[in-house]
């Protein structure tokens, strides 16, 4: 079942195309991330999910939402840097949104302290946010989307601007999230993708270029595939050189440094004795020979680079 | 209603935590009180400048109360207005440019009460402050000089609020639709300048133009004096436009609020 169903929401600025009439849907209860390279127009999208931003044409549609009700009551949202009023302590700013969500004071104050536990920042609610680092704002951030309990949450790069154990305490947090909400993301980390996440959107120049379920993408993409690294000795690039110019049947470059190659390969077996072949009658200094299957980046970089 | 009042409350501890209630109702009193003060020492002070020849005889004839009072409506008529239109610059502005109208906004909240709220808040800060600068204004002439009729003060104090609330709708206007602050002060100033030096300047009668406000409230103040304007009509009519163009901004505000909720 589809919660939110997005149909050919288009953006237009001043003559350029932000988001090219994308079309999607997210179930309930998935990890939704959305990747694509800075400047394919995930912020955008998000700020017209959110109602931020109004769609030059287009329509986002939330499951169980009669017409006329207000979409942002069933959403939870954290903008890439979130703002807050430096004067307000952490925990007033959650009553604060809570009591707009429509809680009552008591609730709202309940929420709030569960809140700041649970994100982490327990300890500084009593403190004003102007004191605050950029993780525990980001925190804050995550705890005052999520104080109406709504049905779906969206983060705009949630963890681009922290630190790498600000990272990976986010990361966490938001692993627990997804078992409680449908939560969709944006990032340009294919990493962060591939760890939390049931289903990606790759956008690429304000179209989706690829979307579905992670695993079958995965599988549906998956070619097999040889890394080579060489050594980067003069003699061993020349000779990496010439064979990516004469390769054999059934093999296909994917990728090359001067120092080595990605080759995407049709046959596993016959080109791992051609390659250890070739390798050891040209006496090549290698230091990795990996062989494998494709991972999520190839295709990501496929897409991104083909639109 | 109870979402408004929740923004409503955050306007108000905002007001409180940055000592706006404080300096604003200071400011007020300081320019009141300066003006029946500065008046009645004024022979003094001159005879006192030293640089008058030997023999030099001052007559100043003591004004009456109800001038006095005009003259300190004057005074919040240029520096009152200025402390309400800065004390109000930003106010939809700044919350914009840092994120935080978004940060609200993304919630169920209306625009209209975001902007009502802010705009409540904002007046009643203005009206608080303004009646402790009259008041400071009306004691020290009373004891100085000579008493002020109740019914007088309190028409003329109606009138000049609505005027100095205008502005602050102004200003809380200007500040949605412009990125800027100081842009947003300056508008909002320099539209009241205009609308006032039109209606004490320009020939024909302007019975709807707001601008009159502050004329009609120092007249008002002179109960020997006939009715100020031409007769109770006109002051209605200047008010009712005054209220009209106040909501007519604050719809205004809410959709522009509406349409760009942040800067980006």
């Amino acid at each position: 079942m589809a919660l939110l169903t997005v149909d050919r929401l288009t953006k237009r600025f001043e003559g350029t195309l932000a988001v090219d009439g994308i079309s999607f849907a997210i179930g309930e209860g998935r990890c939704v991330a959305l990747l694509g390279p800075n400047g394919a127009g995930k912020t955008t999208t998000i700020r017209m999910l959110t109602g931020l931003l109004q769609p030059s044409s287009g329509a986002i549609r939330l499951e169980g939402m009669k017409p006329g009700q207000d979409l942002r009551a069933w959403i939870g949202y954290l903008p890439q840097t979130p703002a807050f009023y430096g004067w307000m302590t952490g925990r007033e700013f959650l009553v604060y949104a809570g009591r707009l969500c429509g809680l009552s004071a008591k609730e709202a104050y309940a929420r709030s302290d569960e809140l700041l536990a649970r994100v982490g920042i327990g300890a500084a609610g009593k403190r004003r946010i102007s004191g605050y680092s950029g993780g525990m704002k980001q925190r804050l951030g995550l705890a005052q989307a999520l104080i109406h309990r709504p049905k779906l949450l969206i983060l705009d790069e949630p963890v681009s601007a922290l630190d790498p154990i600000g990272r990976r305490e986010v990361m966490t947090l938001l692993g627990e999230l997804k078992s409680e909400t449908t939560v969709l993301f944006s990032t340009h980390v294919l990493h962060d993708a591939e760890e939390l996440c049931d289903d990606v959107l790759i956008m690429s120049a304000g179209r989706l270029a690829e979307g579905g379920s992670l695993s079958g993408i995965r599988e549906a993409n998956r070619q097999p595939m040889m890394s080579l690294e060489t050594e980067g000795d003069s003699r061993s690039k020349e000779w990496l050189e010439g064979w990516l110019k004469r390769l054999p049947a059934g093999f296909e470059a994917a990728s090359a440094t001067p120092a080595g190659a990605r080759l995407i390969v049709r046959d596993l077996e016959t080109a791992r004795r051609t390659v250890i072949r070739e390798l050891a009658d040209a006496d090549v200094r290698v230091t990795k020979l990996e062989v494998g299957y494709t991972t999520l980046e190839d295709l990501f970089l496929k897409a991104v680079a083909h639109s | 209603m109870k979402q408004w009042f929740v923004l409503f409350n955050k306007e108000w501890l905002e007001i409180l935590r940055s000592y706006r209630i404080i300096w604003l109702p200071i400011g007020f009193i300081v320019l009141g009180a300066s003006q029946p003060i500065a008046t009645f020492f004024m022979p003094d002070i001159l005879a006192s400048a030293g640089n008058m020849p030997e023999g030099a005889v001052i007559r100043i004839p003591t004004p009456q109360p109800f001038e006095v009072m005009a003259g300190a409506l004057s005074q919040f008529g240029v520096i009152g207005l200025l402390l309400v239109a800065l004390s109000g610059m930003g106010a939809i502005s700044g919350e914009k440019a840092s994120g935080t109208a978004a940060m609200v906004l993304v919630k169920p909240v209306s625009h209209v009460s975001f902007v009502t709220a802010k705009w409540a808040a904002l007046l009643l800060l203005a009206v608080l402050s303004f009646a402790a600068g009259y008041g400071a204004a009306w004691y020290y002439t009373a004891s100085l000089f000579d008493s002020v009729g109740w019914g007088e003060v309190v028409q003329s104090a109606l009138l000049f609020a609505l005027w100095l609330g205008f502005v602050g709708t102004l200003a809380l206007l200007f500040s949605s639709l412009l990125r800027s602050a100081a842009a947003a002060t300056f508008g909002a100033l320099a539209t009241a300048a205009v609308l006032s030096i039109a209606s004490s300047s320009l020939p024909f009668e302007q019975s709807w133009n707001p601008g009159r406000l502050s004329g009609l409230a120092a007249e008002s103040l002179n109960a020997g004096a006939a009715s100020p304007g031409d007769g109770q009509g006109a002051v209605w009519l200047t008010v009712i436009v005054t209220a009209t163009a106040m909501l007519a901004a604050l719809a205004a505000s809410a959709r522009s609020l509406k349409r760009m909720p942040s800067n980006d």
